[in-house]
């Protein structure tokens, strides 16, 4: 019966109505930002009066045509292009260093039989479930402390502790699921352990590390909270300087900056469960 | 100098529910340069744990393997010049065909001429010219298995170790690549250690087989040796089917002994070795046993039974006689067709006899 | 057992090596500096700043009302502001569920390609930074924003509603980001569903409320809860929607935590608040391991 109601037309246009509620709540506030970043009404965003590219422009350092009081909002592109380059920096270092620590460890925890397999596993969930404002502060006091500067330094550091779990539970998946007999037949050919490691074992988890490192990539890049607490004066990250924006008030110009944000999140989250989905 | 040799290897490990398990259980083993030699046990038996432990993926907690005089231990696999047949093929899913075969030749740095070279011919070898720019993914199980073959023997191992590679075949290719893997084994002159539980398959193939079970070697013999004079009552049965009658000697006559059972039945066989008083287990196969209907006409050393079920298989048929005391015999008779001898049924009084020469003696084991 | 060889040797050896790095990293930048909070969170706030080192419990005292001295008072606002922080993450679960599970059964009976596209675009927000999905809802709730333009303009509302810095606005915001957390392991579950439990259960009997009751809302319960327990942590401690979804209206611990680092100076009572968060938090997660486990337990008999 249930599984009959369940599959019945009412039901199942019912389910498929409640589906596209379901995406129309979680894509119609993104899309309004999208809308509005070629909206010309500088004064009530949700009129719309104009189509315009100004407001991206404004970014790269195009289209001068402000009033006076909208340029006292903007930010000149030379600081916005040195925020991109300190989120850049941050995230490339901190999710290759955390690919490399995240991949070495979920190679030790799948491959080996150990005493202490059950503590490395609980310690890698530990930096994932304590909340972000207990690890900011907690890297905050710690860095102060130890009389480390407040820098990309801290940040990356500060990123590298959580990313490298995120990173060791995709390629856990990823060697969970290879063949370790592949690994055996390239030592039987005569394949030292690093030539094992490099021709065989790597290329078939590829697509894991591959994957967690954009994954990393993409958290680092939109990490707010920490490194709210962990960044300089001179460290601002992208994230930081748009809510640092958000807190003087709402203009035209944070809907493009967030709307390409968004774009390049986006796209690296398509690659990377694009390559998830992917069975070798 | 012996070539292969494993000496009073031990290893035991200890299950996940805790409990120990001797894998190799004092393993000693002479192998032949060039033979092929099968190990054959049940699963479990402990006959994967030592060609791992032959290739070096496992060591042995005590004992000896040694490659013509010289210990392997502490030896890491890459460095044996022992290479494996993977029962699942392993081959390496992002390489292609050819770079599967040439892989150990790579990894050891051969010039690129030489190595194409080479790899052409091991694909010759077996069969598969002109694969080589295939995925391994688009081949047949036989066609991998070729390839897997192709790739272990390219670096001219010593001893070519194979892992049931036949399981995962079905029965026709199977049988094919029994005869194939012979032949290549006669052509290349590199011993072969092949693993099976299929006594059929180490029949077939082998040079010597070793019987293998709890983790001891049971017998070491030629294929129609461990057939025909199975050394204890395990490789009689592991090996083919057996009638089995325990029993002592109360008669000899010439080489001829009388064996009296113990439910009175006496039964006789060829022996040198056993002489009256001595305890021992007569081993005859079911096709030495042979039959006639109920009646008159009895050779001498026969037995009496009821046929309980028959079962034709093709080429024989199989009888299922219960010879009196819940005993059973089991009679496998070659299928003649349009005999009318043959009209057999369940429930038919049938006498069987066998010549004593068929008969096997194994010393029993007297508690 | 004897001789475990130089191959073992050689194992152990490159064991060492692979987890060197992590165990370095995350004793270093982890597991000490969250000790130093806690030891923190035990020491006097210095005047500037800083900490003096003296044992100073009182700092837990202006929560909790004790321990206290002649400095510190018990303010009752505290305990407010955190049941109120609670409460706003338990009714973000709530949400969270109400949302996620009738989405999960409708992903889960989909085949093939769409069910693949469906997931694509459930997963994808979660990869949009949180500060660009808060910022999308105060375009969406401010009194100039889209909601009352639309309500103003169709005439059903003369002046625009306050969306804006209440408990609704923040917990809306909260359950935008939260979501797919809820969603996906709710989904897991859903999808390891056995229908033929569903049918047994009517075969013998059962009504359809029935069966969803007693067959359905049980076997989905791992991820129901699951998804409940990395809910609450993130809702708990967040201190960014409230900040702008909220305003000054309405304060989450997290805010209070902010506040006392990066503008009162007062590290110690922030790491005590810290560390009440890490508490509920780790009461959370032995609870969950611990079901877990149970639930492992009772598969193997």
């Amino acid at each position: 019966m249930l599984d009959k109601i369940l599959s019945s037309r009412f039901w199942s246009w019912l389910f498929k109505g409640y589906g596209i509620v379901f995406l129309i709540f979680l894509y119609l506030p993104l899309g309004l930002i999208f809308v509005y970043s070629f909206n010309a009404n500088s004064i009530n965003m949700a009129v719309w009066t104009d189509f315009t590219f100004d407001w991206y422009l404004t970014i790269f350092g195009g289209a001068n045509s402000q009033s006076e009081f909208d340029a006292a909002f903007t930010e000149s592109p030379e600081r916005i292009f040195e925020v991109v380059r300190n989120s850049a920096v941050v995230a490339l270092c901190a999710s290759t260093i955390s690919t490399v620590i995240g991949t070495a460890t979920a190679i030790a925890l799948q491959r080996y039989n150990f005493a202490g397999k059950k503590f490395y596993q609980a310690l890698l969930i530990l930096p994932m479930i304590v909340p972000d404002i207990v690890l900011g502060i907690a890297l905050l006091i710690f860095f102060v402390g130890a009389g480390f500067e407040l820098s990309l330094l801290t940040i990356i550091i500060g990123h590298t502790t959580f990313l490298a779990s995120y990173v060791f539970i995709v390629v856990s998946a990823r060697l969970a699921g290879m063949d370790t007999t592949l690994e055996q037949a390239s030592a039987d050919l005569g394949a030292g352990p690093l030539t094992t490691f490099r021709r065989v074992t790597l290329p078939q988890i590829m697509p894991g590390v591959v994957g967690g490192f954009l994954l990393a990539f993409i958290i680092s890049l939109d990490d707010v909270v920490i490194t709210y607490f962990i960044a300089g004066v001179g460290s601002q990250t992208l994230p930081i300087f748009i809510l640092a924006m958000m807190r003087r008030g709402l203009r035209p110009q944070i809907n493009a900056l967030a709307v390409l944000l968004l774009a390049f999140s986006f796209v690296v989250a398509a690659i990377g469960l694009y390559l998830r989905s992917r069975k070798t | 100098m012996s070539f292969l040799k494993i000496t009073s290897a031990h290893k035991a490990y200890r299950t996940p529910e805790g409990a120990m398990v001797h894998a190799l259980n004092d393993v000693s083993l002479d192998i032949r340069n060039n033979e092929f030699l099968t190990l054959l046990g049940p699963s479990g038996c402990g006959k994967t744990t030592l060609l791992k432990c032959i290739s070096g993926f496992e060591d042995i907690d005590s004992g000896e393997i040694s490659l013509e005089g010289k210990d392997l231990k502490g030896v890491p696999a890459h460095r044996r010049p022992f290479n494996t047949v993977f029962q699942n093929y392993a081959l390496f899913p992002h390489l292609n065909i050819a770079d599967n075969v040439g892989y150990g030749l790579d990894v050891a740095k051969v010039a690129r001429k030489q190595r194409d070279l080479r790899v052409e011919e091991a694909l010759e070898l077996v069969g598969l010219t002109g694969f080589g720019s295939r995925e391994p993914n688009q081949l047949s199980g036989g066609q991998q298995q070729r390839v897997a073959l192709a790739r272990s023997l390219i670096l001219r191992p010593r001893v070519l170790l194979l892992d049931e590679p036949l399981s995962a075949l079905d029965r026709k290719m199977r049988e094919n690549m029994q005869i194939e893997l012979k032949m290549l084994q006669d052509s290349v002159g590199i011993t072969f250690v092949f693993v099976t539980h299929d006594q059929e398959e180490a029949l077939a193939m082998s040079d010597r087989i070793a019987v293998i079970s709890d983790g001891k070697v049971q017998q070491v013999a030629s294929p129609t040796e461990v057939y025909d004079e199975p050394a204890n009552e395990f490789v009689a049965n592991f090996v083919g089917t057996s009638n089995i009658f325990t029993g002592r000697i109360f008669e000899k006559q010439g080489n001829i002994v009388t064996i009296e059972t113990a439910n009175q039945r006496k039964v006789q066989a060829e022996s040198d070795r056993f002489g009256v008083g001595d305890h021992v287990q007569l081993i005859l196969r079911p096709e030495h046993l042979k039959f006639t209907p109920g009646g008159n006409g009895v050779p001498d050393n026969c037995i009496e039974g009821v046929v309980e079920t028959c079962i034709f298989v093709g080429s024989d048929l199989h009888l299922h006689v219960d010879v009196g005391k819940g005993r059973k015999a089991v009679v496998h008779h070659r299928h003649d067709r349009g005999n009318a001898d043959e009209k057999i049924e369940a429930g038919s009084q049938v006498k069987l006899y066998y010549s004593p020469r068929a008969a096997h003696l194994i010393k029993a084991v007297v508690n | 057992m004897a001789g475990s060889g130089a191959i073992l040797a050689r194992k152990r050896r490159t064991l060492i090596l692979l987890l060197a790095p992590l165990t370095l990293m995350l004793s270093v930048f982890f597991l000490i500096p969250l000790s130093i909070m806690v030891i923190y969170s035990f020491l006097e706030p210095g005047l500037y700043g800083g900490v003096e080192w003296n044992w100073y419990p009182y700092n837990y005292g202006r929560i909790l009302g004790w321990p206290l001295n002649d400095f510190e008072t018990f303010e009752v606002i505290y305990l407010k502001i955190f049941l109120n922080s609670a409460q706003i993450a338990v009714m973000t679960v709530i949400v969270t569920f109400l949302l996620s599970y009738p989405a999960a059964f409708w992903v889960s009976r989909m085949t093939g390609a769409r069910k693949n596209l469906a997931l694509f675009l459930i997963t994808l927000p979660f990869f949009a930074n949180m500060l660009v999905r808060i910022y999308a809802w105060l375009l969406l709730l401010r009194p100039t924003g889209f909601f009352n333009t639309i309500l103003q303009s169709t005439g059903l509302i003369a002046e625009p509603l306050n969306l804006l810095f209440t408990n609704f606005s923040v917990i809306i915001g909260m359950v935008y980001i939260l979501t797919p957390f809820m969603f996906l392991p709710i989904y897991a579950s859903v999808e390891k569903l056995d229908y033929s439990l569903v049918r047994a259960s009517q075969d013998l009997g059962a009504n359809p409320i029935q069966t969803f009751r007693r067959v359905i809302l049980p076997l989905t319960a791992p991820g129901i809860i699951g998804g409940s327990v990395i809910v609450f942590i993130p809702a708990l401690g967040n201190f960014i929607v409230p900040a702008f979804l909220g305003g000054s209206k309405v304060q989450m611990t997290g805010n209070l935590i902010e506040r006392s680092f990066l503008q009162s100076r007062d590290w110690p009572f922030g790491a005590a608040l810290a560390l009440l968060i890490m508490a509920f938090v780790v009461i959370l997660v032995m609870f969950q391991i611990s079901r877990q486990n149970r639930a492992a337990e009772r598969g193997i008999a």
